[in-house]
């Protein structure tokens, strides 16, 4: 028997009990869309989160201490200061210090206040920081300039508020300054505008205005900074360098590597992708049980063809593809059509996640900033097309394989019999 | 007619049915022999083993004891796949209930036989139209059993029982279904399939009208043979 006429032979019979067929069908199409739905969205989550990571070169470490997360200038706690900054310059393998300041700061843009982060740092050290971050207009303030700022783009380009242009004064209210109790009142000169960049692992780069490092410590009044980033010369060193400064500082002080980071949340990205996956799975696996239920059913309809067919001197195994490829062929196009629905749920589902994955959430060290709203973009890997079309028949032929067995061992004579 | 083997032998066939724990004896014993060519009719009362001998002959069921040679084969010793093959090249069924697939065409239902055989789609339905013709149902060839009378039916399972060339054509009760013209018209087509093909028939009937147009009726009564009678040689027939 040729493996065409089996089909045919399948289709015609799935076509024969139209509304059955395409309820089945129908299973297995919800199943297998959810799963390339939910795993496509969720890659799509997980390399948007990865990007935003991976603006931060994997070879920057960063320090901040133990309490510096959300009250930097408590003084009950281990403070970083110039020292800190001298000891790190003596590491092996280090090639830059950067001490920061980082305070939030209210920008008076025509009336309406911007939510920002005011950063005092060696401005030269923003490219060495920020692969790719460039500058759109203007040029970076020279060293010892203290009145000059360089303007993220979402400040300049506000969504409600006048834009900031070049050579323009930015005055803003910064809070957090250790002393005093409310807001320092303090004024920039903008002479460089970034491009936009989008959120890095610590700091919403577009919503933070960056002055220098003399600036900010004048203004704050305390040799203690905020934090420091280390850039270690060679990212293998990353760890050994990581393992130094963890030793020396125990507790008192924060190590934090991007990469680590990135490894913890792509660990539990990768959980999120195989936990809405099984989400989807289980759909496809209650599909598959109403597969065997309907080839059952169908079997036990058709007794009489299959005595037909056995008295036709159709052999048992040939009896059992027919059936098979009924099974077979129901996974096939049930797959077909789950992918083009997956696909358009998937960028449904895109939406919806943009919510927690796009936004700035992560800009923890450099103070809460507007959230940029991205749309996740799903991802689909040719494995998870492979997967989406393969997955649904292999369980489709599975489910048929009882029925069909069934079919293949009946009785001819009693087959015949069968009303 | 070649009288080398003959078409069917049985030697002391015996088929046993077990009822509960009762054991119902269908066949107690049935040796005979048909030979090539002929057109045999079967007779006897309900429960005379009629239907289990056609079975047992059309290697749908195997003997409990004894032996069924078809065309000069052992049954006993092939295997189910053999005994398929068996069935697809050497033996057609008619049954009076037409046993059609109710889904496919005349023409689909006839080349049903062929597709297990894995033959090219061309060569299945150039034959096949040809059987449907030689059966003069051509016009039917995509009408769908529901569609037809039947009468036209049970030619569309004849022309099926015959598009594999068989050595052997096992019909039960052919006509139980059908009205005495039909009826008629159909031994007609037996009879003509009988002498144009040169296959052996084998057809159960209640219907002595049927049996007296072959030319060998064996009467069972009880599962054994009752009485054997041939009617006519096969050159000194002459239909109508």
């Amino acid at each position: 028997m040729q493996i065409a006429d089996i089909f045919k032979l399948a289709y015609k019979a799935l076509v024969d009990r139209k509304i059955r067929s395409v309820l089945t069908i129908l299973g297995i199409t919800v199943g297998s869309a959810i799963i390339l739905a939910l795993i496509a969205s969720s890659s799509g989550l997980s390399a948007g989160i990865t990007s935003n990571i991976e603006k931060t070169g994997a070879n920057v470490l960063t320090l901040q201490t133990a309490g510096g997360f959300f009250e930097s200038g408590s003084t009950t706690r281990y403070q970083l200061s110039q020292q800190d900054v001298d000891y790190l310059k003596t590491i092996p393998g280090v090639a830059y210090v950067y001490q920061y300041y980082s305070y939030g700061a209210s920008v008076n843009s025509g009336g309406s206040a911007l939510r920002a982060t005011m950063v005092g740092i060696d401005l030269s050290a923003l490219p060495v920081l920020y692969k790719g971050l460039s500058v759109a207009k203007g040029r970076i303030p020279l060293l010892g300039d203290t009145t000059s700022a360089i303007v993220g783009w979402g400040i300049a380009n506000p969504v409600s508020g006048t834009p900031i242009d070049l050579n323009q004064m930015v005055s803003m209210s910064v809070t957090g300054i250790s002393g005093s109790r409310g807001a320092v009142s303090y004024a920039v000169l903008a002479t460089a505008i970034l491009t936009q960049y989008g959120t890095s692992l610590f700091a919403n780069i577009d919503d933070t205005i960056y002055i220098s490092l003399q600036a900010a410590q004048f203004l704050s009044k305390t040799p203690y900074f905020s934090g420091i980033y280390v850039i270690v010369d060679n990212t293998d060193d990353v760890s050994n360098v990581q393992n130094t400064l963890t030793t020396y500082y125990g507790n008192n002080v924060r190590v934090i590597s991007p990469g680590q980071i990135l490894s913890s949340i792509q660990g539990i990205t990768g959980q999120l992708t195989l936990f809405l996956g099984s989400i989807g799975a289980v759909s496809l696996f209650v599909a598959t049980v109403g597969i065997v239920n309907t080839m059952y059913v169908s079997v036990m309809e058709r007794t009489r063809e299959i005595g037909i067919l056995k008295a036709l001197g159709y052999r048992p195994k040939q009896i059992m593809g027919l059936f098979l490829a009924e099974a077979a062929l129901t996974g096939v196009i049930g797959a077909f059509c789950g992918i083009i629905l997956g696909y358009v749920l998937s960028f449904l589902m895109g939406g919806l996640f943009s919510g927690f994955g796009g936004g700035g959430g992560f800009g923890f060290g450099g103070g809460g900033g507007r959230t940029a709203t991205t749309t996740i973009q799903p991802v689909f890997s040719t494995e998870l097309i492979v997967f989406s079309l393969v997955f649904p028949v292999i369980l489709a032929t599975m489910a048929g394989l009882y029925p069909a067995w069934r079919a293949s061992r009946m009785n001819a004579v009693a087959a015949l019999k069968y009303e | 007619m070649s009288s080398s083997a003959p078409a069917v032998q049985t030697v002391d066939v015996t088929k046993t049915y077990r009822v509960g724990h009762m054991d119902y004896p269908a066949l107690r014993g049935v040796s005979m022999k048909i030979g090539k060519g002929e057109f045999v009719a079967i007779m006897g009362p309900s429960g005379s083993g009629k239907s289990t001998l056609l079975n047992v002959i059309g290697a749908l069921d195997p003997p409990t004891s004894g032996r069924v040679i078809i065309d000069g084969i052992n049954l006993r010793r092939l295997n189910e796949d053999q005994l398929a093959l068996l069935r697809n090249r050497k033996l057609g069924f008619v049954y009076q209930s037409f046993n059609l697939i109710q889904r496919l065409t005349s023409l689909e239902n006839v080349e049903m036989p062929l597709i297990s055989r894995g033959l090219p789609e061309n060569v299945r339905k150039s034959r096949s139209l040809k059987m449907l013709s030689a059966v003069g149902l051509a016009r039917m060839a995509k009408k769908r059993p529901a569609e037809l009378s039947g009468g036209e039916q049970q030619r569309v399972a004849i022309a099926r029982a015959l598009v594999t060339e068989p050595a052997l054509i096992i019909a039960d009760e052919p006509t139980g279904n059908l009205d005495s013209k039909t009826t008629r018209e159909l031994v007609d087509q037996f009879v003509q399939v009988n002498k144009e093909f040169g296959t052996t028939i084998l057809v159960v009937t209640h219907n002595a009208e049927i049996a007296n147009r072959t030319q060998h009726i064996i009467s069972l009564m009880d599962g054994l043979i009752e009485k054997e009678q041939y009617l006519q040689r096969i050159d000194s027939y002459s239909p109508g």
